[in-house]
């Protein structure tokens, strides 16, 4: 939900929680979408961590507008990792582990 | 046996490449075409990789006849090139490295051409003009770096090229390039062009802006041809490209020269370089389309090299960058 920030109140946050089978799979798309920073300088900052089994991402922007477009990309971004962890996996290790 | 698989996507197409040992096992790929008079924009290049790239992916493992778990390294574009197609193939290249618990190795786009040109041609130590729409540069090795002897100072050659085929409405199928290639064929009267080498240095924006203005000028009055245009283009671009390549060779005592990237597989180009290697008692070096345009393979090359002399690349470091110069790659693989 796009609300005002707790910390500033003039900052607009966001978060995403997406819910992966286990822990190794979220790390997994956690690791795979974090290494690219945000291609604009300020204005806007994401922080994406692991809960659970599931990848929690928060935004904090300066304006709706930026945060829409970043959010935008991320989910872009997330469908194509969902997607090619159908196809190409399971992980190894899970695989192992059965 | 070392495997390398290799992810190409900085430009308009989408490739993936196996290298076993310096045998290409499989390089499926797909070309972005945009309608004639349009250039491909990053984020529409980007939709199209990301349409595709599992297929593709799939396609090259079922061609090699290779599982997941027969690859060693999985080895991807690290730039320089569009930021959001670079970004699609490194998403896919991070995700599979992982699900398969490989290593992963980010490469310079730049320097897979190098490695696949000299891996293809057996150019030993060879003076490099790499040519392409992104890119323009006049390379020697020495001392553990490709270093760059001269550049373009605005615009690549291949831009040249395509933003010139986009003025005249030429087609983008199967490239720009290619069809002026062949129209240049029918040409029959020179247009006097700027020449323009800066010292080591070589600049196409004055051209292509002059020749755009021409272009609407003397067509329209009927003084000279299309093909006339693509004649004289071409043979003014590539006079310049030989004439720098050729001081380089000087300067290096080279006697090799190894021409990569997408306009290095135009046959006039290679042509006119043949003619002043000769002159030179030099060996001219060219690969066919296959491995001259960008391609998953000229990636798992240079990812063969790198990692085989012990470069990986951590997941956090594994960010994507546009700028990323030739020569900013310590080159340990070679002596």
């Amino acid at each position: 939900m796009a609300a005002p920030c707790n910390e500033d109140p003039a900052k607009l946050e966001f978060s995403l929680l997406v819910p992966f089978p286990s822990a190794r799979e979220a790390t997994i798309a956690l690791q795979s979408l974090s290494p690219d920073r945000e291609p604009r300088k300020g204005g806007i900052s994401k922080e994406l961590s692991i809960l659970g089994s599931a990848m929690s991402v928060k935004w904090t922007a300066d304006e709706a507008r930026i945060l829409r477009v970043s959010v935008g990309s991320f989910l872009d971004h997330l469908a194509l990792v969902l997607e090619t962890m159908e196809e190409f996996g399971p992980p190894l290790t899970l695989i192992h582990r059965k | 046996m070392t495997v390398v698989i290799g992810f190409e996507g900085s430009a308009n197409k989408i490739g993936v490449g196996i290298v076993r040992d310096g045998v290409v096992l499989s390089n499926p790929r797909r070309t972005y075409i945009t309608p004639p008079g349009q250039g491909f924009l990053p984020s529409e290049t980007a939709k199209h990789h990301r349409g595709v790239i599992l297929t593709v992916l799939k396609e090259a493992l079922q061609q090699a006849g290779l599982k997941p778990a027969d690859i060693d390294c999985v080895a991807y574009t690290k730039g320089p090139g569009m930021g959001a197609p670079l970004v699609t193939v490194a998403l896919v290249a991070r995700t599979v490295a992982q699900l398969w618990g490989k290593p992963l190795l980010g490469v310079n786009h730049c320097i897979g051409h190098i490695e696949m040109g000299r891996l293809v041609t057996h150019a030993n130590n060879p003076t490099v003009l790499y040519v392409s729409g992104g890119n323009t540069q006049v390379i020697a090795y020495s001392e553990h770096r490709y270093r760059i002897f001269g550049e373009t100072i605005d615009i690549a050659v291949g831009n040249c090229l395509d933003r010139f085929a986009r003025v005249i409405k030429i087609s983008n199928d199967p490239s720009p390039g290619y069809n002026i290639e062949q129209m240049a064929k029918r040409g029959k009267q020179y247009v006097e062009l700027p020449y323009t080498v800066k010292g080591m240095d070589v600049s196409f924006s004055g051209i292509q802006s002059y020749i755009e203005e021409a272009a609407h000028k003397m067509l329209g009055s009927g003084q000279c041809t299309a093909e006339d245009l693509c004649f004289s283009l071409q043979e003014t671009l590539f006079a310049m490209l030989v004439e720098i390549t050729e001081r380089a060779m000087a300067h290096c005592n080279s006697q090799e020269v190894l021409i990569v990237g997408g306009v290095g597989c135009n046959l006039r180009l290679q042509e006119m370089m043949g003619t002043m290697c000769k002159e030179r008692g030099a060996h001219i070096f060219a690969t066919d389309e296959s491995f001259c345009i960008d391609n998953g393979a000229m990636i798992a090359q240079a990812g063969w090299e790198m990692f085989r002399s012990g470069h990986v690349t951590e997941l956090s470091d594994s960010w994507i960058t546009q700028r990323y110069r030739t020569d900013e790659v310590e080159v340990t693989w070679r002596d």
